[in-house]
Formats: structure tokens, sequence, C-alpha cells
């Protein structure tokens, strides 16, 4: 971590984004000696990963496994990282990629900041907590969550009603309240786009209602509630505190879907509800949780066993489509299936009193318009070479993890590694002909 | 907790602030007002005994989704705990107000 850096800084790579691709790749290019600029666009760096209560199929509790590598990669002498910062365009030439990264003020001064949180205490407004997906209350300043790296605090200017409390109470002065948006300009010689992804909205499929409802959550949401250190610090349902006692998993609920513009599939879901529904089972265990399935696409290492497992575990599996969710009187839900399970008579109505819809995985950066990485017409960046998956249309620009298309956590992991040792190779291989040349 | 009194700098900067946000409107003090109303409200209620979402959401002519996230906020920072179930609703009581340490200890 190093909150003095300047224009003048020259690393070798930069990666965009901090999730765990970003974290790997820099990890893997650091470790060979090179010096990496990390730029990630929130509060923390953990990307998603972070946010997850478990992860599939191990059951490793997320934070346990993500938590070391975000500490290796905040601590290793070969890795600078800049929070709250977005790139905002690259130019690429002759070798060289010029990075043009905007920093946005947090209105605490890093270097002072003790991240002891007595700011925090002192102030007394709060708004949804975007990082509990809205459910949880965060206050105006705060460091951003429990495992967060760096633990600073920051101040969200929106939400803030300019008390002064927070700047009385610092025992350092590390609030510096007339900070200003500032752009770095770095110049690199190879770059990683690790930019993530984005979920659509709950709200895509109007015939879902989730619009009506705050009962029809997305996985994530779900995956904060079942988190150890989650909004209510249990499983309860939004709208009043209940515990819910009939959950359903509606698969496929934003994409494979032609009619809301994602054709593909997003390729986690499956397996997330999977895990989520033995979650479940365990924190709730008179629960009936059912999942609403097309398929079940358990391809990687052993999930089939995993989706097996779930099955003698007595999670209810119905092939069928969901194709309509109405709210009904004190928060519960009707769902109308038409299942495979009876030829006879497909049409059935459940009702359950918490749904959650798998939505569907988009890019979460568009770097076709401001920098030489072109897109594929999914949105994601493109990959054109098969025999070389990291690299993306432009020279010394490579890619990893979702910015390149829908994939779960170890095939990220796998692929960011990959990226890392495609971009050492392309610098080495560059400078040994400069020096030949 | 010392409070420290702001330096001119500080108050300056905290001009500049107010005025990059396009100052503290009405409708965002009416929302602070409300926030800290239902936190009283809620923390009242508590102090007779434990209840449930609903419960509070119904005394205080609140929904029940706005109460259950007062509670989020009041438990993050240790106003109010856990204390049962009632049903299929998880009890929530009021934390005792840390008594000041006696002196000498």
């Amino acid at each position: 971590m190093n909150t003095q850096i300047d224009s003048s800084y020259r690393p070798d790579a930069l990666v965009v984004g901090g999730g765990i691709a970003g974290l790997q790749s820099a990890l893997d290019l650091a470790d060979q000696g090179l010096k990496v600029l990390v730029v990630e666009r929130g509060a923390s760096i953990g990307g998603h990963m972070i946010a997850l209560s478990k992860v599939f199929p191990t059951l490793d509790c997320a934070s346990c496994i993500t938590t070391p590598k975000m500490s290796a990669a905040a601590h290793h002498e070969n890795i600078q990282i800049l929070t709250n910062a977005e790139v905002e365009a690259i130019e690429s030439r002759d070798g060289l990629h010029r990075v043009r990264i905007l920093r946005k003020p947090t209105y605490v001064n890093f270097d002072k900041c003790i991240g002891c949180r007595l700011c925090e205490y002192a102030c007394d407004t709060e708004y949804r907590d975007r990082f509990e997906e809205g459910l949880g209350a965060v206050r105006a300043i705060a460091v951003p969550f429990t495992n967060a790296i760096p633990q600073k605090a920051v101040l969200d200017a929106e939400h803030c009603l300019t008390c002064g409390s927070c700047a009385r109470v610092c025992p350092t002065d590390a609030i510096e309240f007339d900070q200003k948006p500032r752009t770095l300009a770095i110049e690199t010689e190879a770059v990683i786009v690790a930019s993530g992804f984005d979920l659509n909205s709950v709200t895509v499929k109007p015939q879902y209602n989730a619009a009506r409802s705050q009962n029809v959550i997305a996985p994530m949401t779900l995956e904060r509630l079942l988190a150890p250190h989650g909004p209510y610090g249990r499983v309860l349902r939004p709208s009043d505190g209940k515990i819910p006692g009939a959950i359903a998993f509606v698969q496929c609920a934003g994409s494979r879907d032609e009619s809301i513009g994602v054709p593909y599939c997003s390729r986690v879901c499956c397996m997330y509800a999977i895990k989520q529904a033995m979650l479940l089972a365990g924190a709730l265990p008179l629960a009936d949780i059912t999942i609403y399935y097309m398929d079940i696409r358990a391809f990687g290492k052993g999930y089939e066993q995993f989706f097996q497992n779930a099955k003698a575990m007595g999670i209810n599996f119905v092939r069928g489509k969901v194709a309509r969710i109405d709210p009904i009187e004190g928060g519960d839900l009707r769902l109308h299936v038409e299942t495979t399970e009876d030829a006879e008579n497909p049409l059935e109505e459940r009702t359950h009193d918490l749904v959650v819809l798998a939505q569907g995985m988009i890019p979460g950066w568009n770097p076709a318009q401001t920098t030489p990485v072109a897109c594929a017409s999914d949105g994601f960046v493109a990959t054109p070479r098969l025999t070389a998956p990291t690299a993306t249309t432009a020279p010394g620009i490579f890619t990893a993890g979702t910015a390149a298309g829908p994939k779960d956590i170890v095939d990220t992991i796998a692929e960011a590694g990959a990226a890392a040792i495609a971009a050492s190779q392309y610098l080495f291989q560059k400078r040994e002909t400069a020096v030949a040349g | 907790m010392a409070l420290k009194t702001l330096t001119a700098e500080q108050r300056q900067a905290l001009a500049v602030l107010r005025e990059s946000i396009g100052g503290i409107g009405e409708e965002k003090r009416k929302a602070q007002k409300e926030l800290l109303a239902a936190r009283k409200a809620i923390a009242k209620l508590l102090e007779a005994q434990p209840a449930t979402v609903p419960q509070i959401a119904e005394a205080l002519k609140m929904p029940a989704h706005e109460a259950l996230w007062h509670l989020t906020g009041m438990r993050k920072y240790g106003k109010v705990t856990e204390a049962g179930e009632d049903g299929d609703y998880p009890l929530y009581a009021l934390v005792a107000e840390q008594a000041q340490p006696a002196a000498g200890h």
C-alpha cells in the first residue's frame, strides 16, 4: 500500500481491478520480481469474493481464503495498490501504455488514519450499506467493512451532514474535508484487465415482480444473509424479519434469455444455488428448500458430487420453469411453475416466503470506448486467440477472470495465473529484443 | 471521549465540502431528523420489553422493513441485541448503557 504514488511512478505492469483475479495476477507477477500497480475502484480490495459466505464445492469460508491473498498483496514489496481509483483511459504507443487514473477523494488522509473507527462511532447519520446489498446500515464515515483492506475510514460525501464530529474525535487529525478528485498518468509496459463482473437487476424480468416484493432477492443478498457478520447476523427475510420456512431458488432468471439480452449461460448460478441451499439447510434445519431449474450444469471438478450431496440432504430439485411470481398477503410469494415432473399436469402454483433469483453475470466495465481493448458481442473483453486465452486484441494488454466472461473462482484463479505468466513473458521478451536490438 | 474544537482550517475545509456537495438541503435534514426520531422511538419501546420486528412496526406505525433496517444499524453499533425468539420472529432487546468504570479500577 502506498498513498504517495504520483505520475513519476513507473510499474512494470498495471492491473485493473483488485478482486481475486487482479490480486492473483499481481501476486504472480510480483513474485517474479516485477513491480505491479493494482487500481481498484472500490474502497477495499477483495472484489465480490470477500462478500461471499462460503465457496463451492469445498464450503470453505470465503473470507478465510480471500483475506490472506488480500493481505499478501497489500504487504508485498513489489505491489502498490490504489483504492478509490478508476482507470479512465489507456493509450498505447510504441510498446508503452499510458494509463489515466482518477483518484476519488476519501476525505481521509490514509497516511494518518490508524483505522480506530472513532470517527465512525461519532458520526450520527446512517444509510443503506451497499456492501450489505442495502440490507444493513453504515455511517457516513466508516471503515468499509469488517475485513476490508485497507482498514481506513472513508467519508461518503453524498450522505455527510458536514457536522464535523468526525474531525473532533480523530486522534491523528486525518480528516481532510477539502480533498478533491485527482488525475494520475502512469506509464507501464503491460496491463492486465481484471475488472470483474456485475449482475443484472432482479427487476430485469417484470413477471418476477422483484420491484413489488422485498422477499424476491438477489443471490449476493443471500450471501450476505448467510455470512457470519452479515446485516442481521442470521437468515431473515427482508420484508419483516421473519425466519423463512419455505425458500425457492429460481434458476436462469437473468441469463440464457434472449428477451433480456443475456443469451449466454452465467456458469456459476447452478453451483452457488446448490451451495446456498446446503448452507440454508444448515442454518434453518426446518425450512423447505426448492431449486427450480432448467438443467443443472455441474461441470467442474467435484461439482457433480456436490450436487448429489445436496439431493441427499433433502434439497428439492424441480425441473421446470417459473413463469410468474406474485406477491401475496403476508409477504409470501406465489410461484406459477411449469414442471416436467407430471406430464399430464405440468402447471402448478406453489407458495414460498423467500425467493432467490439467479441473476445474469454481465461485464463490470466497458474498456472498448477508452482503451485499445475490444469487447466481444456479449460485452466481455474479447479474447480472439484460442491458443492464448488471456491475450486481448491489444498487444501487451491481457485479461483474467470474469472480465473476459462468466466463470467461477477456481477458473478465475487459474486464468489469473496464466495472464500473469503471459504478461511477464511478454515483458521479458520485449526487453531481450530491446537489448539485442 | 475527548472532543476537540475544530481549527479555522478545518472549518474552512468543511465549508468547501458543504459547497461541493451543493449544501445540506431540506430533504437531507428531514431524513436525518426522521432517522434520529425512529431510533429514539425504537429504543424507548425496547426499554419496556424485547419485541419482534412486526411488534415494533405496529407499535410505531412504521413499515416492518424499515423497523428491521433500523435494528440492523442499532445492532451493528451496539444499541440492541437479539434476545430469543417469539414464533417465527427473533426478539430484540436494548443493550444496557455501559456503566462508567469506578475510580481506581
